[in-house]
């Protein structure tokens, strides 16, 4: 599925967020939003998820030509991986992938043994097999970041935003699951938006990346095309290459 | 860490003072005061309350529930807790999500307005209600000429419950939801949960503790306050006379058996309100 995102501007008092900012992911694409701290990437892809709402005006945002403005976080069903995971402490990790689909309404709810198959199924997927019996807070912070990515995978998301995925991470693990997830992505090929502060993550993983700077979009581009040709000073002082 | 520090403890236990600790005797002296004073203003009335209730043994004891006035004061006290605890806990479960959730204009003063039960005194929550809809009141005529009763009778005495008992609660949920976030009732949403799932399936086990807690002392007040509910209620006896207004009508007749006898009741409920607090307590800190 296709985001399109057209003029969204957001402030808080008196605080820009983001300012007109545009733009288009297409369907099976990896893109990362990249920049500094206050750069606006999480609030954009909060608005995206609809867990925040852009001002009122001519902005819009549209899932596969649909336009999704409007719509709740709970209607639009995008797959969200919070930064420190937001996992339910007080569900086993079986319960945390199973809770998309046990809340679905009856006519769509799948029987209680196909829940426990996908379950099963997507424990293998995150390697993590025979551990659907624990608690979060029993896990590491590798483990709990791929119980999170299968908890919004479960309902079979047309569209997969991660905050942050890997920052709370060691170094270490942070490449294994950064190999994975591409992997994972190529598999799956869900289109994947996730913000990231670092530029070795963001041009390792993404096919497209996306510069944010105050509220702006600076440069959106593949990682050579970034490098090759910097847009403008910072894009070219925040990738640490020299403009020609 | 302290695997890597605690290899030999026994071998190297030696006496660690601290910068901040202080001297045997005057350690002695704090402990002694405070301890003391505990067992003088708490301890001691709680035995005396037993004390002069078991002054007659069991059998005296027993007597003093055999009693209409009393068995028919503990009844309405329950009535009253029946109706004021489940609505208290709306109230502030509501209050606390609002107040911890948005960002709206007067969130300041409602913050204020949900502590005010602790700085009014009863006397005063019982006043307004008088005022308001007693025979003189504001309302009074109106509710008169519909022949509806609130002061001196049950509605009466469950709004002054109401209000001298709103604020546990909400007290105790806001500083826990605040600090909890909801990021978990965000990462519900997105998995497709409406408000009422969310609610039920994410909120309410986060917070199931602390609910808990600020129920036990919302019923432990609403069963024992005393000023706010004289004011309205009239000590009508066999009519409007609480468990706590019941038993200084006791004493006042130097009915002293029963009137320690139903005081032990209130008592034994503050005891087990101290263990399920603890308890709770405990929960709390631990999830």
């Amino acid at each position: 599925m296709s985001i399109h995102i057209h003029n969204i501007t957001k402030t808080f008092g008196n605080f820009n967020a983001l300012k007109n900012v545009n733009l288009e992911v297409k369907t099976g694409e990896l893109v990362a939003l990249l920049g500094p701290s206050g750069s606006g990437k999480t609030t954009l892809l909060r608005i995206i998820a609809g867990l925040e709402f852009a001002d009122e005006g001519e902005g819009s945002i549209e899932f596969h030509g649909t336009d999704v403005t409007n719509r709740t976080a709970y209607e639009r069903k995008a797959g969200f991986v919070f930064q420190n995971y937001a996992l339910f402490n007080h569900m086993t990790v079986a319960e945390n992938i199973a809770f998309g689909l046990r809340v679905m309404k009856k006519p769509q709810r799948p029987e209680r043994e196909d829940i426990d198959k996908s379950v099963t199924e997507l424990l293998r997927r995150i390697a993590l097999e025979g551990y659907g019996g624990r608690y979060p807070s029993q896990l590491s912070g590798g483990q709990k970041q791929r119980v999170a990515l299968a908890r919004a995978l479960a309902v079979g998301p047309q569209v997969l935003l991660l905050d942050e995925p890997f920052g709370a991470l060691d170094a270490k693990v942070r490449k294994t699951l950064r190999k994975w997830l591409r992997q994972f992505h190529d598999e799956t090929k869900v289109t994947t938006l996730f913000v990231t502060h670092d530029q070795d993550e963001a041009f390792e993983l993404a096919d497209r990346v996306v510069i944010l700077n105050e509220g702006d979009v600076q440069q959106v581009g593949s990682p050579q095309s970034l490098r090759s040709d910097p847009a403008n000073e910072f894009v070219a002082d925040f990738l640490d290459c020299v403009m020609i | 860490m302290a695997a890597l520090i605690d290899i030999h403890p026994a071998k190297h236990r030696t006496r660690v003072r601290r910068a901040t600790a202080e001297s045997a005797w005057s350690r002695w002296l704090v402990i002694s005061i405070a301890v003391g004073f505990m067992g003088l203003m708490f301890v001691l009335p709680l035995v005396v309350i037993f004390q002069e209730a078991f002054r007659k043994g069991w059998e005296g004891y027993v007597e003093a529930f055999d009693d209409r006035a009393t068995m028919h004061a503990i009844w309405l006290t329950l009535q009253v807790a029946a109706i004021t605890v489940p609505l208290n806990t709306i109230f502030g479960l509501a209050a606390a999500w609002c107040v911890s959730r948005f960002r709206f204009r007067g969130k300041r003063l409602l913050t204020s307005l949900i502590e005010l039960p602790l700085w009014v005194s009863p006397v005063n929550a019982g006043l307004i209600y008088v005022l308001l809809f007693g025979a003189q009141g504001f309302f009074g005529p109106s509710l008169k000429e519909h022949g509806i009763k609130i002061i001196f009778a049950l509605p009466g005495i469950v709004l002054s419950t109401i209000f001298v008992t709103f604020t546990f609660v909400a007290r105790v949920l806001t500083p826990q939801m605040e600090a909890q976030g909801q990021a978990e009732e965000e990462a519900a949403m997105t998995l497709g949960a409406n408000g009422f799932q969310m609610f039920w399936r994410v909120t309410i086990p986060k917070i199931k503790w602390g609910l808990l807690y600020g129920i036990i002392l919302c019923n432990a007040r609403s069963m024992g306050e005393f000023g706010a509910v004289s004011v309205v209620s009239g000590h009508i006896r066999n009519k409007t006379n609480t468990v706590p207004l019941h038993i200084e009508v006791l004493y006042n007749e130097y009915q002293f058996v029963p009137a320690f006898a139903v005081a032990s009741v209130l008592t034994l409920l503050a005891l087990a309100t101290l263990i399920l607090k603890t308890l709770t307590t405990t929960k709390r800190g631990a999830a």
